[in-house]
Protein backbone atom coordinates (compact mmCIF):
# COMPACT_ATOMS: atom_id res chain seq x y z
CA UNK A 1 0.00 0.00 0.00
CA UNK A 2 1.39 3.31 -1.22
CA UNK A 3 1.49 5.92 1.77
CA UNK A 4 -0.68 8.76 0.48
CA UNK A 5 0.58 11.39 -1.05
CA UNK A 6 0.16 15.27 -0.21
CA UNK A 7 -1.17 15.48 -3.53
CA UNK A 8 -3.75 12.81 -2.88
CA UNK A 9 -4.57 14.69 0.30
CA UNK A 10 -5.27 17.63 -1.18
CA UNK A 11 -7.95 16.53 -3.94
CA UNK A 12 -9.43 14.83 -0.83
CA UNK A 13 -9.99 17.73 0.38
CA UNK A 14 -10.97 19.55 -2.36
CA UNK A 15 -13.35 16.48 -3.08
CA UNK A 16 -14.86 17.12 0.44
CA UNK A 17 -14.82 21.11 0.17
CA UNK A 18 -17.05 20.38 -3.32
CA UNK A 19 -19.32 17.98 -1.56
CA UNK A 20 -20.73 21.19 0.43
CA UNK A 21 -20.66 23.36 -2.02
CA UNK A 22 -22.85 21.29 -4.63
CA UNK A 23 -25.49 20.31 -1.42
CA UNK A 24 -25.82 23.85 -0.83
CA UNK A 25 -26.05 24.81 -4.46
CA UNK A 26 -28.52 22.38 -4.88
CA UNK A 27 -30.79 22.14 -2.12
CA UNK A 28 -30.54 26.15 -0.84
CA UNK A 29 -33.15 27.15 -3.48
CA UNK A 30 -35.57 24.33 -2.19
CA UNK A 31 -35.01 24.73 0.96
CA UNK A 32 -35.53 28.65 0.96
CA UNK A 33 -38.86 28.02 -0.89
CA UNK A 34 -40.33 25.55 1.96
CA UNK A 35 -39.60 27.91 4.31
CA UNK A 36 -41.17 30.81 3.12
CA UNK A 37 -44.27 28.40 2.43
CA UNK A 38 -44.69 28.74 5.94
CA UNK A 39 -44.24 32.33 7.00
CA UNK A 40 -46.74 34.45 7.21
CA UNK A 41 -46.75 37.20 4.61
CA UNK A 42 -44.58 39.77 7.02
CA UNK A 43 -41.85 37.38 7.17
CA UNK A 44 -41.94 35.98 3.84
CA UNK A 45 -40.66 39.46 2.56
CA UNK A 46 -37.71 39.30 4.57
CA UNK A 47 -34.74 36.81 5.04
CA UNK A 48 -35.11 35.58 8.65
CA UNK A 49 -34.69 31.85 9.51
CA UNK A 50 -36.06 31.64 12.27
CA UNK A 51 -40.03 32.63 12.45
CA UNK A 52 -43.57 31.41 13.82
CA UNK A 53 -44.43 29.22 11.04
CA UNK A 54 -48.30 29.03 9.81
CA UNK A 55 -50.45 26.83 7.80
CA UNK A 56 -52.07 29.51 6.83
CA UNK A 57 -50.59 29.88 2.94
CA UNK A 58 -51.74 26.33 2.34
CA UNK A 59 -55.05 26.43 3.33
CA UNK A 60 -55.31 30.01 1.65
CA UNK A 61 -54.07 29.14 -1.80
CA UNK A 62 -57.39 26.54 -2.32
CA UNK A 63 -59.87 29.48 -1.21
CA UNK A 64 -60.81 32.40 -3.03
CA UNK A 65 -59.83 34.38 -5.18
CA UNK A 66 -56.85 32.07 -5.49
CA UNK A 67 -58.66 28.18 -5.93
CA UNK A 68 -55.73 26.45 -6.80
CA UNK A 69 -57.88 22.91 -6.10
CA UNK A 70 -59.34 23.17 -9.53
CA UNK A 71 -55.87 23.69 -11.13
CA UNK A 72 -54.67 20.38 -9.13
CA UNK A 73 -57.23 18.39 -10.48
CA UNK A 74 -57.20 19.60 -14.27
CA UNK A 75 -52.78 18.65 -13.70
CA UNK A 76 -53.63 15.31 -12.40
CA UNK A 77 -56.15 14.32 -15.19
CA UNK A 78 -54.07 16.41 -17.89
CA UNK A 79 -50.70 14.62 -16.87
CA UNK A 80 -52.67 10.69 -16.14
CA UNK A 81 -54.46 10.93 -19.48
CA UNK A 82 -50.82 11.83 -21.32
CA UNK A 83 -49.30 8.88 -19.83
CA UNK A 84 -52.16 6.34 -20.32
CA UNK A 85 -52.13 7.22 -23.69
CA UNK A 86 -48.25 7.71 -24.79
CA UNK A 87 -46.73 4.80 -22.28
CA UNK A 88 -48.55 1.96 -24.17
CA UNK A 89 -48.12 3.47 -27.64
CA UNK A 90 -44.73 3.94 -27.12
CA UNK A 91 -43.68 0.13 -25.42
CA UNK A 92 -45.59 -1.61 -28.70
CA UNK A 93 -43.61 0.69 -31.47
CA UNK A 94 -40.13 0.61 -28.78
CA UNK A 95 -40.89 -3.12 -29.14
CA UNK A 96 -41.14 -3.20 -33.03
CA UNK A 97 -38.05 -1.01 -33.16
CA UNK A 98 -36.19 -3.05 -30.83
CA UNK A 99 -37.12 -6.76 -32.23
CA UNK A 100 -37.39 -5.97 -35.87
CA UNK A 101 -35.18 -5.12 -38.69
CA UNK A 102 -36.61 -3.52 -41.41
CA UNK A 103 -36.25 -1.18 -44.29
CA UNK A 104 -36.28 2.24 -43.08
CA UNK A 105 -36.42 1.81 -39.67
CA UNK A 106 -33.19 4.23 -38.89
CA UNK A 107 -35.28 6.74 -40.78
CA UNK A 108 -38.12 6.05 -38.79
CA UNK A 109 -36.48 6.19 -35.48
CA UNK A 110 -34.29 9.40 -35.94
CA UNK A 111 -37.70 10.92 -37.24
CA UNK A 112 -39.18 9.89 -33.84
CA UNK A 113 -35.84 11.23 -32.08
CA UNK A 114 -36.14 14.06 -33.91
CA UNK A 115 -39.77 15.19 -33.19
CA UNK A 116 -38.55 16.00 -29.72
CA UNK A 117 -36.51 18.76 -31.12
CA UNK A 118 -38.96 20.42 -32.66
CA UNK A 119 -39.40 23.92 -30.51
CA UNK A 120 -42.72 23.67 -28.84
CA UNK A 121 -43.54 27.21 -30.10
CA UNK A 122 -43.42 25.67 -33.79
CA UNK A 123 -46.24 23.39 -32.44
CA UNK A 124 -48.32 25.63 -30.59
CA UNK A 125 -48.84 27.94 -33.53
CA UNK A 126 -50.78 25.61 -36.13
CA UNK A 127 -52.52 24.01 -33.16
CA UNK A 128 -53.77 27.25 -31.41
CA UNK A 129 -55.72 27.92 -34.75
CA UNK A 130 -56.73 24.88 -35.04
CA UNK A 131 -58.24 24.44 -31.74
CA UNK A 132 -59.94 27.81 -31.69
CA UNK A 133 -61.99 26.68 -34.51
CA UNK A 134 -62.53 23.41 -33.10
CA UNK A 135 -63.52 25.50 -30.21
CA UNK A 136 -61.33 23.25 -28.06
CA UNK A 137 -59.28 26.27 -26.38
CA UNK A 138 -59.25 26.13 -22.97
CA UNK A 139 -59.67 22.36 -22.37
CA UNK A 140 -58.11 19.55 -21.14
CA UNK A 141 -58.15 17.22 -24.32
CA UNK A 142 -55.85 19.97 -26.24
CA UNK A 143 -53.12 20.21 -23.40
CA UNK A 144 -53.23 16.43 -23.30
CA UNK A 145 -52.90 16.16 -27.37
CA UNK A 146 -50.11 18.74 -27.26
CA UNK A 147 -48.48 17.12 -23.95
CA UNK A 148 -48.34 13.58 -26.52
CA UNK A 149 -46.07 15.53 -28.83
CA UNK A 150 -43.14 15.57 -25.99
CA UNK A 151 -44.14 12.70 -23.95
CA UNK A 152 -44.66 9.88 -26.61
CA UNK A 153 -41.05 10.63 -29.03
CA UNK A 154 -39.44 10.08 -25.22
CA UNK A 155 -40.79 7.49 -24.32
CA UNK A 156 -40.45 5.51 -27.38
CA UNK A 157 -36.48 5.78 -27.07
CA UNK A 158 -36.54 5.04 -23.20
CA UNK A 159 -38.33 1.82 -23.48
CA UNK A 160 -36.50 0.87 -26.15
CA UNK A 161 -33.32 1.17 -24.43
CA UNK A 162 -34.63 -1.03 -21.97
CA UNK A 163 -36.01 -3.71 -24.55
CA UNK A 164 -32.65 -3.71 -26.34
CA UNK A 165 -30.34 -4.49 -22.43
CA UNK A 166 -33.15 -7.79 -22.38
CA UNK A 167 -31.97 -10.85 -24.25
CA UNK A 168 -34.27 -12.26 -27.16
CA UNK A 169 -33.45 -15.61 -26.64
CA UNK A 170 -36.42 -16.13 -24.05
CA UNK A 171 -38.98 -14.15 -26.63
CA UNK A 172 -37.48 -16.73 -29.45
CA UNK A 173 -38.22 -19.98 -27.24
CA UNK A 174 -42.00 -18.81 -26.94
CA UNK A 175 -42.33 -18.31 -30.63
CA UNK A 176 -40.85 -21.55 -30.85
CA UNK A 177 -43.86 -23.02 -28.45
CA UNK A 178 -46.36 -21.50 -30.99
CA UNK A 179 -47.15 -17.84 -29.00
CA UNK A 180 -47.70 -15.22 -31.40
CA UNK A 181 -45.78 -12.29 -31.28
CA UNK A 182 -48.81 -10.25 -28.88
CA UNK A 183 -48.73 -13.03 -26.63
CA UNK A 184 -44.60 -12.92 -26.53
CA UNK A 185 -45.09 -9.10 -25.83
CA UNK A 186 -48.00 -9.22 -23.69
CA UNK A 187 -46.61 -12.48 -21.06
CA UNK A 188 -42.76 -12.53 -21.60
CA UNK A 189 -41.23 -9.07 -22.42
CA UNK A 190 -43.56 -6.98 -20.67
CA UNK A 191 -43.06 -8.25 -17.59
CA UNK A 192 -39.39 -8.24 -17.89
CA UNK A 193 -39.14 -4.62 -18.86
CA UNK A 194 -41.92 -3.41 -16.43
CA UNK A 195 -39.68 -1.39 -14.25
CA UNK A 196 -38.34 0.35 -17.93
CA UNK A 197 -42.34 1.33 -18.62
CA UNK A 198 -42.79 2.36 -14.71
CA UNK A 199 -40.18 4.68 -15.16
CA UNK A 200 -41.23 5.90 -18.55
CA UNK A 201 -44.48 6.53 -17.41
CA UNK A 202 -42.76 8.26 -14.37
CA UNK A 203 -40.79 10.84 -16.62
CA UNK A 204 -43.80 11.23 -19.02
CA UNK A 205 -46.12 12.18 -16.20
CA UNK A 206 -43.53 14.39 -14.41
CA UNK A 207 -43.03 15.95 -18.22
CA UNK A 208 -46.83 16.72 -18.33
CA UNK A 209 -46.86 17.78 -14.94
CA UNK A 210 -44.46 20.47 -15.61
CA UNK A 211 -45.30 21.32 -18.63
CA UNK A 212 -46.02 25.21 -19.41
CA UNK A 213 -45.82 26.79 -22.05
CA UNK A 214 -48.95 25.12 -24.04
CA UNK A 215 -50.75 25.13 -21.03
CA UNK A 216 -49.95 29.14 -20.85
CA UNK A 217 -51.40 29.35 -24.74
CA UNK A 218 -54.14 27.34 -24.85
CA UNK A 219 -55.77 27.79 -21.68
CA UNK A 220 -57.19 30.66 -19.81
CA UNK A 221 -59.76 29.87 -17.27
CA UNK A 222 -61.04 26.28 -17.21
CA UNK A 223 -58.13 23.93 -18.16
CA UNK A 224 -55.65 26.18 -16.87
CA UNK A 225 -52.77 24.08 -14.80
CA UNK A 226 -50.78 24.30 -11.78
CA UNK A 227 -47.82 25.36 -13.12
CA UNK A 228 -49.54 28.18 -15.25
CA UNK A 229 -51.41 28.97 -12.18
CA UNK A 230 -48.86 30.71 -10.53
CA UNK A 231 -48.94 33.25 -12.75
CA UNK A 232 -52.23 34.13 -11.16
CA UNK A 233 -50.05 34.83 -7.43
CA UNK A 234 -48.65 38.18 -9.71
CA UNK A 235 -50.75 40.36 -9.00
CA UNK A 236 -50.87 44.32 -9.94
CA UNK A 237 -49.99 44.70 -5.98
CA UNK A 238 -46.16 42.55 -7.32
CA UNK A 239 -45.82 38.75 -6.14
CA UNK A 240 -47.66 37.10 -3.59
CA UNK A 241 -44.29 34.87 -2.15
CA UNK A 242 -45.52 33.30 0.81
CA UNK A 243 -48.59 31.85 -1.45
CA UNK A 244 -46.18 31.22 -4.01
CA UNK A 245 -43.87 29.66 -2.13
CA UNK A 246 -47.14 27.46 -1.07
CA UNK A 247 -48.31 26.74 -4.97
CA UNK A 248 -44.67 25.47 -5.57
CA UNK A 249 -44.92 22.88 -2.43
CA UNK A 250 -47.92 21.36 -4.28
CA UNK A 251 -46.12 21.60 -7.07
CA UNK A 252 -43.18 19.71 -6.10
CA UNK A 253 -43.92 17.52 -3.39
CA UNK A 254 -45.18 14.94 -5.53
CA UNK A 255 -42.83 14.72 -8.32
CA UNK A 256 -40.23 14.48 -5.27
CA UNK A 257 -42.40 12.02 -3.92
CA UNK A 258 -42.23 9.82 -7.21
CA UNK A 259 -38.95 10.52 -8.40
CA UNK A 260 -37.66 8.87 -5.22
CA UNK A 261 -40.13 5.76 -5.45
CA UNK A 262 -38.26 4.70 -8.38
CA UNK A 263 -34.56 6.84 -7.91
CA UNK A 264 -32.55 3.52 -8.88
CA UNK A 265 -34.05 2.60 -12.15
CA UNK A 266 -34.82 7.18 -12.51
CA UNK A 267 -31.44 8.01 -12.56
CA UNK A 268 -30.56 4.47 -14.89
CA UNK A 269 -33.37 6.06 -17.42
CA UNK A 270 -32.50 9.20 -17.18
CA UNK A 271 -28.76 8.81 -18.33
CA UNK A 272 -29.38 5.70 -20.83
CA UNK A 273 -31.65 7.75 -23.09
CA UNK A 274 -28.92 10.71 -23.71
CA UNK A 275 -26.38 8.88 -24.26
CA UNK A 276 -26.11 5.09 -24.43
CA UNK B 1 -41.14 -15.61 -42.15
CA UNK B 2 -45.18 -15.94 -42.09
CA UNK B 3 -47.15 -13.61 -43.82
CA UNK B 4 -48.86 -12.03 -41.19
CA UNK B 5 -45.49 -11.85 -39.01
CA UNK B 6 -44.47 -9.05 -41.97
CA UNK B 7 -47.67 -6.59 -40.53
CA UNK B 8 -46.98 -6.80 -36.61
CA UNK B 9 -44.52 -4.53 -36.73
CA UNK B 10 -46.65 -1.66 -38.87
CA UNK B 11 -49.94 -2.81 -36.34
CA UNK B 12 -47.28 -2.28 -33.17
CA UNK B 13 -45.83 0.54 -34.41
CA UNK B 14 -48.75 2.28 -35.61
CA UNK B 15 -50.78 3.98 -32.75
CA UNK B 16 -47.35 5.76 -31.62
CA UNK B 17 -46.41 7.05 -35.53
CA UNK B 18 -50.23 7.97 -35.98
CA UNK B 19 -49.85 10.52 -33.01
CA UNK B 20 -46.17 11.81 -34.01
CA UNK B 21 -47.63 12.60 -37.10
CA UNK B 22 -50.85 14.69 -36.05
CA UNK B 23 -48.88 15.91 -33.32
CA UNK B 24 -45.28 16.79 -34.61
CA UNK B 25 -45.39 16.83 -38.58
CA UNK B 26 -48.53 17.96 -38.87
CA UNK B 27 -48.17 21.53 -37.36
CA UNK B 28 -44.54 21.25 -38.89
CA UNK B 29 -45.88 21.56 -41.94
CA UNK B 30 -48.56 23.60 -41.01
CA UNK B 31 -46.11 26.19 -39.79
CA UNK B 32 -44.12 26.07 -42.63
CA UNK B 33 -46.99 26.90 -45.25
CA UNK B 34 -47.94 29.90 -42.98
CA UNK B 35 -44.42 31.09 -43.24
CA UNK B 36 -44.69 32.20 -46.58
CA UNK B 37 -48.00 34.27 -45.73
CA UNK B 38 -49.65 37.44 -44.24
CA UNK B 39 -51.59 36.36 -41.38
CA UNK B 40 -52.85 38.57 -38.52
CA UNK B 41 -55.44 36.86 -36.68
CA UNK B 42 -56.39 40.14 -35.24
CA UNK B 43 -57.65 41.07 -38.67
CA UNK B 44 -58.68 37.79 -39.94
CA UNK B 45 -59.59 34.39 -39.16
CA UNK B 46 -58.78 33.13 -42.13
CA UNK B 47 -55.15 33.58 -43.63
CA UNK B 48 -54.57 35.68 -46.50
CA UNK B 49 -52.91 35.58 -49.70
CA UNK B 50 -49.10 34.33 -50.04
CA UNK B 51 -46.27 37.03 -49.85
CA UNK B 52 -43.27 34.88 -50.88
CA UNK B 53 -40.01 35.11 -49.03
CA UNK B 54 -41.67 38.31 -47.30
CA UNK B 55 -41.80 37.57 -43.81
CA UNK B 56 -38.16 35.99 -43.89
CA UNK B 57 -36.98 39.10 -45.53
CA UNK B 58 -38.47 40.88 -42.43
CA UNK B 59 -37.03 39.22 -39.64
CA UNK B 60 -33.39 40.20 -41.01
CA UNK B 61 -34.00 43.50 -40.95
CA UNK B 62 -36.20 43.84 -37.36
CA UNK B 63 -33.96 45.03 -34.47
CA UNK B 64 -36.19 42.68 -31.99
CA UNK B 65 -35.39 39.70 -34.04
CA UNK B 66 -31.39 40.29 -34.25
CA UNK B 67 -31.56 41.36 -30.64
CA UNK B 68 -33.02 38.26 -29.86
CA UNK B 69 -30.68 36.28 -32.10
CA UNK B 70 -27.83 37.52 -30.10
CA UNK B 71 -29.71 36.80 -26.31
CA UNK B 72 -30.05 33.31 -27.26
CA UNK B 73 -26.43 32.79 -28.23
CA UNK B 74 -25.03 34.80 -25.05
CA UNK B 75 -27.69 32.56 -22.91
CA UNK B 76 -26.92 29.51 -24.60
CA UNK B 77 -23.18 30.03 -24.43
CA UNK B 78 -23.37 30.40 -20.75
CA UNK B 79 -25.63 27.38 -20.05
CA UNK B 80 -24.02 25.14 -21.94
CA UNK B 81 -20.25 26.20 -20.53
CA UNK B 82 -20.98 26.45 -16.75
CA UNK B 83 -23.59 23.01 -16.72
CA UNK B 84 -21.15 20.80 -18.13
CA UNK B 85 -18.11 22.45 -15.80
CA UNK B 86 -20.53 22.65 -12.79
CA UNK B 87 -21.97 19.39 -13.86
CA UNK B 88 -17.96 17.26 -14.25
CA UNK B 89 -17.34 18.79 -11.23
CA UNK B 90 -19.98 17.85 -9.62
CA UNK B 91 -19.39 13.93 -11.28
CA UNK B 92 -15.89 13.91 -10.32
CA UNK B 93 -17.19 14.80 -6.75
CA UNK B 94 -19.33 11.76 -6.76
CA UNK B 95 -17.78 9.30 -8.54
CA UNK B 96 -16.74 6.78 -5.79
CA UNK B 97 -19.77 4.47 -4.70
CA UNK B 98 -19.80 5.74 -0.86
CA UNK B 99 -23.21 5.83 1.12
CA UNK B 100 -23.05 9.82 1.08
CA UNK B 101 -22.53 10.28 -2.29
CA UNK B 102 -25.16 8.20 -3.57
CA UNK B 103 -27.36 9.74 -1.22
CA UNK B 104 -26.26 12.82 -2.78
CA UNK B 105 -27.50 11.34 -6.50
CA UNK B 106 -30.69 10.73 -5.12
CA UNK B 107 -30.93 14.86 -4.10
CA UNK B 108 -29.44 15.52 -7.55
CA UNK B 109 -32.79 14.74 -8.95
CA UNK B 110 -34.75 16.92 -7.36
CA UNK B 111 -33.74 20.15 -8.96
CA UNK B 112 -33.88 18.59 -12.46
CA UNK B 113 -37.08 17.28 -11.64
CA UNK B 114 -38.64 20.53 -10.68
CA UNK B 115 -41.12 22.39 -12.85
CA UNK B 116 -38.61 25.37 -15.14
CA UNK B 117 -41.32 28.41 -14.61
CA UNK B 118 -40.96 27.35 -10.81
CA UNK B 119 -37.14 27.54 -11.58
CA UNK B 120 -37.54 31.28 -12.75
CA UNK B 121 -39.94 31.79 -10.31
CA UNK B 122 -37.67 30.84 -7.03
CA UNK B 123 -34.66 32.00 -8.53
CA UNK B 124 -36.49 35.51 -9.24
CA UNK B 125 -37.41 35.84 -5.25
CA UNK B 126 -33.94 34.67 -3.83
CA UNK B 127 -32.74 37.47 -6.20
CA UNK B 128 -34.97 40.27 -5.31
CA UNK B 129 -32.87 43.53 -3.78
CA UNK B 130 -34.82 44.04 -1.26
CA UNK B 131 -35.80 40.61 0.84
CA UNK B 132 -33.98 38.16 -1.57
CA UNK B 133 -31.67 35.50 0.43
CA UNK B 134 -28.90 35.07 -2.22
CA UNK B 135 -29.04 39.23 -2.95
CA UNK B 136 -28.51 39.44 0.81
CA UNK B 137 -25.55 36.89 0.49
CA UNK B 138 -23.88 38.29 -2.25
CA UNK B 139 -24.25 41.69 -0.69
CA UNK B 140 -22.26 40.50 2.40
CA UNK B 141 -19.91 38.63 0.27
CA UNK B 142 -19.43 40.90 -2.69
CA UNK B 143 -19.78 44.31 -1.09
CA UNK B 144 -18.71 46.62 -3.76
CA UNK B 145 -21.49 44.89 -5.90
CA UNK B 146 -24.44 45.83 -3.13
CA UNK B 147 -25.90 48.27 -5.50
CA UNK B 148 -26.44 45.72 -8.53
CA UNK B 149 -29.96 44.72 -9.28
CA UNK B 150 -29.31 41.55 -10.18
CA UNK B 151 -32.48 41.39 -12.93
CA UNK B 152 -32.44 45.19 -13.66
CA UNK B 153 -28.87 44.78 -15.48
CA UNK B 154 -29.35 43.54 -18.65
CA UNK B 155 -26.07 40.94 -18.91
CA UNK B 156 -26.43 39.91 -15.13
CA UNK B 157 -30.51 39.23 -16.09
CA UNK B 158 -29.35 37.11 -18.78
CA UNK B 159 -26.72 35.32 -16.67
CA UNK B 160 -29.34 34.53 -13.84
CA UNK B 161 -31.74 33.52 -16.52
CA UNK B 162 -28.78 30.73 -17.59
CA UNK B 163 -28.48 30.20 -13.88
CA UNK B 164 -31.62 28.60 -13.56
CA UNK B 165 -31.24 26.43 -16.14
CA UNK B 166 -27.78 25.37 -15.17
CA UNK B 167 -29.10 24.71 -11.82
CA UNK B 168 -31.35 22.11 -13.14
CA UNK B 169 -29.02 20.59 -15.99
CA UNK B 170 -25.87 20.14 -13.98
CA UNK B 171 -27.22 17.57 -11.83
CA UNK B 172 -28.64 15.67 -14.51
CA UNK B 173 -25.69 16.18 -16.52
CA UNK B 174 -22.92 15.20 -13.31
CA UNK B 175 -25.58 11.51 -13.03
CA UNK B 176 -24.60 11.00 -16.95
CA UNK B 177 -21.10 11.36 -16.36
CA UNK B 178 -21.02 9.24 -12.91
CA UNK B 179 -22.39 6.92 -15.09
CA UNK B 180 -19.45 7.25 -17.74
CA UNK B 181 -16.54 7.38 -15.56
CA UNK B 182 -17.56 4.44 -14.07
CA UNK B 183 -17.86 2.16 -17.26
CA UNK B 184 -14.07 3.78 -18.18
CA UNK B 185 -11.37 1.02 -17.67
CA UNK B 186 -9.42 1.57 -14.52
CA UNK B 187 -5.97 -0.06 -15.81
CA UNK B 188 -4.61 2.70 -17.73
CA UNK B 189 -5.75 5.38 -15.17
CA UNK B 190 -3.58 3.27 -12.30
CA UNK B 191 -0.79 2.40 -15.28
CA UNK B 192 -0.18 6.92 -14.79
CA UNK B 193 -0.49 6.67 -10.85
CA UNK B 194 2.24 3.49 -11.42
CA UNK B 195 4.67 6.09 -13.83
CA UNK B 196 4.18 8.77 -11.32
CA UNK B 197 1.43 10.89 -12.69
CA UNK B 198 -0.08 13.25 -10.33
CA UNK B 199 -4.39 13.55 -9.75
CA UNK B 200 -4.85 16.18 -12.00
CA UNK B 201 -2.35 14.91 -14.80
CA UNK B 202 -4.50 11.65 -14.50
CA UNK B 203 -7.33 13.48 -14.94
CA UNK B 204 -6.16 15.78 -17.89
CA UNK B 205 -4.23 13.15 -19.90
CA UNK B 206 -6.17 10.35 -19.48
CA UNK B 207 -9.95 9.93 -17.99
CA UNK B 208 -10.71 13.39 -19.68
CA UNK B 209 -9.76 12.38 -23.49
CA UNK B 210 -11.55 9.14 -22.64
CA UNK B 211 -14.43 11.20 -21.61
CA UNK B 212 -14.73 12.91 -24.78
CA UNK B 213 -17.37 11.43 -26.73
CA UNK B 214 -19.92 11.89 -24.07
CA UNK B 215 -18.83 15.64 -23.01
CA UNK B 216 -19.72 15.75 -27.13
CA UNK B 217 -23.27 14.07 -27.00
CA UNK B 218 -24.06 15.74 -24.03
CA UNK B 219 -22.80 19.16 -24.76
CA UNK B 220 -25.38 18.65 -28.02
CA UNK B 221 -28.19 17.79 -26.56
CA UNK B 222 -27.84 21.02 -23.30
CA UNK B 223 -27.30 23.23 -26.66
CA UNK B 224 -30.25 21.89 -28.08
CA UNK B 225 -32.31 22.60 -24.62
CA UNK B 226 -31.23 25.91 -24.20
CA UNK B 227 -31.94 26.73 -27.38
CA UNK B 228 -35.63 25.65 -26.46
CA UNK B 229 -35.73 27.15 -22.95
CA UNK B 230 -38.86 29.23 -22.59
CA UNK B 231 -40.15 29.00 -19.42
CA UNK B 232 -38.02 30.57 -17.31
CA UNK B 233 -38.27 33.87 -19.69
CA UNK B 234 -41.88 34.35 -18.43
CA UNK B 235 -41.31 33.27 -14.64
CA UNK B 236 -37.74 35.27 -14.33
CA UNK B 237 -37.60 38.73 -15.94
CA UNK B 238 -40.58 38.64 -18.56
CA UNK B 239 -38.66 39.42 -21.15
CA UNK B 240 -36.74 41.73 -19.52
CA UNK B 241 -35.26 44.44 -18.32
CA UNK B 242 -35.93 46.17 -21.95
CA UNK B 243 -35.54 43.42 -24.25
CA UNK B 244 -32.39 41.73 -22.42
CA UNK B 245 -33.59 38.47 -21.86
CA UNK B 246 -35.94 38.34 -24.94
CA UNK B 247 -34.97 34.48 -26.43
CA UNK B 248 -35.41 34.04 -29.77
CA UNK B 249 -37.97 31.09 -28.55
CA UNK B 250 -39.63 34.13 -26.40
CA UNK B 251 -39.76 36.53 -29.37
CA UNK B 252 -41.83 34.05 -31.50
CA UNK B 253 -44.27 33.91 -28.90
CA UNK B 254 -44.41 37.27 -28.48
CA UNK B 255 -45.28 37.78 -32.13
CA UNK B 256 -47.26 35.03 -32.06
CA UNK B 257 -49.64 35.41 -29.12
CA UNK B 258 -49.14 38.91 -28.25
CA UNK B 259 -49.23 40.70 -31.84
CA UNK B 260 -51.08 37.82 -33.22
CA UNK B 261 -48.73 37.68 -36.17
CA UNK B 262 -49.27 33.97 -37.38
CA UNK B 263 -47.43 34.52 -40.55
CA UNK B 264 -44.32 36.32 -39.24
CA UNK B 265 -44.01 34.10 -36.21
CA UNK B 266 -44.49 31.22 -38.31
CA UNK B 267 -41.07 32.37 -39.97
CA UNK B 268 -39.50 33.77 -36.88
CA UNK B 269 -40.38 29.83 -35.53
CA UNK B 270 -38.71 28.27 -38.65
CA UNK B 271 -35.55 30.49 -38.24
CA UNK B 272 -35.37 28.76 -34.70
CA UNK B 273 -36.00 25.11 -36.18
CA UNK B 274 -33.18 25.00 -39.06
CA UNK B 275 -30.43 26.39 -36.32
CA UNK B 276 -32.00 23.48 -33.85
CA UNK B 277 -31.67 21.07 -36.36
CA UNK B 278 -28.29 21.57 -37.23
CA UNK B 279 -27.51 20.85 -34.14
CA UNK B 280 -29.85 17.61 -33.40
CA UNK B 281 -28.52 16.71 -37.11
CA UNK B 282 -25.27 16.25 -35.51
CA UNK B 283 -26.71 14.93 -32.20
CA UNK B 284 -28.32 11.81 -34.18
CA UNK B 285 -25.43 11.10 -36.41
CA UNK B 286 -23.47 10.71 -32.35
CA UNK B 287 -26.33 8.88 -30.96
CA UNK B 288 -26.83 6.32 -34.20
CA UNK B 289 -23.45 5.17 -34.68
CA UNK B 290 -23.77 3.90 -31.15
CA UNK B 291 -26.74 2.36 -32.05
CA UNK B 292 -25.18 0.27 -34.75
CA UNK B 293 -22.66 -0.94 -32.53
Amino acid sequence: MAAITRDEKFWEGMRRLGFAATFLFMVFPIFWMVLTSFKVARDAYSTKIFFAPTLHNFISIFQDPYNFGPLLLNSLIVSFATVAIAIPAATCAAYAFSRYQFQGKNALMVAVLSSQFVPPVVVVLPFFILFKNLHLLDTRLALVILNLSFVLPFAVWMVKGFIDALPSDIEAAAVVDGCNRFQVLRHITLPLIMPGVVTSAVFGFIQSWNEFLFALILTNQKAVTLTVGLMGLHTDKGILWEHMAAASMLIMVPIFAISLTIREYFIEGLTMGAVK
Amino acid sequence: MHSREKYVKWVLMAPALLILIGTTLYPFLYSFITSFRFWRLTRSPVPKGFVGLDNYIRAFTDAGFWNSVWVTIFFTIVSVVLSMLIGLAIALILERATKLNTFMKSLLIFPFAMAPALKGFSWRFMLNPDYGILDAILDFCLPFMSDVVWLGEPYWAVFWLAMTEIWGWAPYIALVFIGALGALPKETQNAAKVDGANTFQVFWYITLPQLMPIIIMVGLLKTIFSVKMFDQVVTLTGGGPGRATETLNYYVYNQGFKFYDMGYASALAYILVTTMFIFAFVYVRFLMKGEQK
